[in-house]
């Protein structure tokens, strides 16, 4: 059954002995990794753990192509956050750069809008931004090595109730859905003579605005049918269904386990 | 003497729900990424997934805002960045965005008719009300920021404050001519109230306070103006587009919750 990232965009992992994992430990490994986010403090710690869940990536042989994709996310994601060290705050630290932006004489003074650009500021922002990365890195590794079934197998394993495992798994599913209406209604509007390509920017913008109401609409008519099936199975979401046993955990897995706790008590410690 | 039927939650409900949540969240990710807040990773000047959050409030109650609250959770997590107990505390925004007009609409009791009777006040209000409440903010921000400074930004306050409550008013007035009173006033009223309510928490618990804020508190006042003008552009134009095609469908799929969950 192909992965979440395998449904939106072809690709996934193809290191079999990662694939091969109990879902259990495919959905903790990259819980325990999110946890370490929470734990993140300095640069030190953000870029261990960066290099961590890369690590991880490239193990779980998740093609590299993917992660490129991301490159102008986490560019553009960290450019703000630089802008928002420097634009809007006035970190104390050792003055690398600084000016003044605008400055208005008014009746009781001047108002001055000043730039500063400090070590501190520069510190704080790489932190932020090294996070970020992480956490793409992390739901990449996530997306990439789960399928639905994964999903609704390892959280039913978990003790989550049926109603909640079957939620998290269309949530997936229903992201997948979006995109592939959204191609077939924009195919539609092309086929009609809309022009994406040769319109403005605003222009675009109302084009795929307007395309929400036939994306809400389809999205209507897909609950419809997905709950029909889930009811025509007899089950409401109060029902009890009796859990079967789950596969058993293996020595791998163990070990892949025994290593992600291990890791995330390093990182307690850092 | 009819007896009313008990409704109970389906797994049409929970499915809508999930589905609403997954399409929130695309449309979350892809407004903060095109038309980003200046140094607000997750904020966006035209948050497009706004204009869902209105709709499922008015259709689903309370389905409606836990749908806002998960996609903007996910959205804070990834890929914003913040932590997992500052994007708890942050989702309560977009939670309110869709919990104003689900709260206003089943308080007051209002069976919503968003059936249009004269296009062009559909046209209008939607202009008249986002730009009347802009500059409305935009004179109060300047009058907080720099009002000690006396002279010019104390007029720029005066001047913004009567032209876009001027405004305001008379989009709330031409929001009446669209179709059946109650539902239209109900409904602009919760668009203001929405955009306000929701930029407050938004940018307080980006800024100000969370466990701790990941902003900067300077970037309080530029978030709240960027957060509350885009949701005003979005809500008055998106939304009233969906609730005027899509509440029928609703309403004849029986999806339609009447109460808070069913």
């Amino acid at each position: 059954m192909p992965t979440i990232l395998g449904e939106l965009t072809g690709e996934e992992a193809r290191n079999s002995t990662y694939m091969g994992l109990n879902p259990v430990v495919k959905i903790l490994i990259p819980l325990f990794f999110s946890l370490d986010v929470l734990l993140v403090r300095n640069i030190l710690s953000a870029a261990s753990l960066v290099v961590l869940v890369f690590a991880v990536l490239v193990i779980a042989g998740v093609p590299m192509r993917v992660l490129r994709n991301y490159i102008i996310l986490i560019s553009s994601l960290s450019s703000f956050i630089v802008l928002s060290f420097v634009l809007f705050t006035n970190v104390p630290g050792k003055v690398l750069l600084e000016c003044n932006l605008l400055t208005v004489k008014a009746e009781k003074g001047s108002l001055v809008w000043k730039v500063s650009i400090t070590d501190e500021a520069l510190y704080r922002a790489a932190v932020f931004i090294l996070r970020i990365l992480a956490m793409i890195f992390t739901a990449t590794l996530f997306v990439a090595t789960v399928s639905d079934r994964d999903i609704v197998q390892g959280l039913r394993d978990l003790h989550f109730p049926l109603g909640a495992s079957v939620a998290v798994s269309l949530f997936f599913r229903g992201i997948s859905l979006f995109l592939e209406d959204f191609r077939i209604i924009r195919e539609a509007m092309m086929a009609r003579g809309v022009d994406f390509e040769k319109t403005s920017l605003s222009r675009r913008f109302m084009l795929y605005a307007n395309a929400l109401i036939p994306l809400i609409s389809l999205m209507v008519s897909r609950s419809y049918e997905v709950s029909l099936a889930l009811e025509s199975k007899g089950i409401s979401p109060t029902t009890r269904t009796r859990r079967r046993g789950g596969a058993p955990l293996r020595k791998r897995d163990l070990s892949a386990l025994a290593l992600g706790v291990a890791q995330f008590l390093v990182f307690l410690r850092l | 003497m009819t007896e009313k039927v008990k409704r109970k939650v389906t797994w049409m409900h929970i499915v809508t729900f999930v589905f609403a949540t997954a399409v929130a969240y695309v449309l979350a990710v892809v407004s903060s990424l095109i038309f980003p807040v200046l140094g607000a990773p997750g904020v966006s000047a035209l948050y497009v997934a706004a204009a869902v959050y209105v709709p499922l409030g008015v259709w689903m109650g309370m389905w409606g805002a836990l749908a806002g609250y998960f996609s903007c959770l996910f959205l804070g997590l990834y890929p914003s960045g913040y932590t997992l107990v500052q994007s708890i505390v942050w989702s309560f925004a977009d939670f309110i965005e869709a919990l104003i007009p689900a709260l206003l609409f089943r308080a007051l009791r209002i069976d919503p008719d968003f059936t249009v009777k004269r296009g062009w006040a559909a046209k209008i209000f939607p202009l008249l009300i986002s730009l009347g409440t802009i500059i409305l903010l935009l004179g109060v921000v300047v009058q907080v920021l720099w009002g000690r400074l006396g002279e010019p930004f104390t007029s720029v306050y005066v001047y913004s404050v009567y032209t876009g409550l001027a405004l305001a008013v008379l989009g709330l007035i031409t929001g009446l001519f669209v179709g059946d009173k109650k539902t239209w006033a109900t409904y602009i009223v919760s668009v203001v109230l929405t955009s306000v309510a929701s930029g407050l928490w938004g940018a307080g618990t980006l800024t100000v306070f969370n466990f701790p804020p990941p902003l900067p508190s300077e970037a309080f006042w530029p978030v709240l103006v960027g957060w509350v003008a885009g949701d005003l552009i979005v809500l008055s134009v998106l939304s009233t587009a969906l609730l005027v095609a899509l509440t029928p469908v609703f309403k004849r799929t029986g999806l339609y919750v009447e109460g808070w969950w069913a």
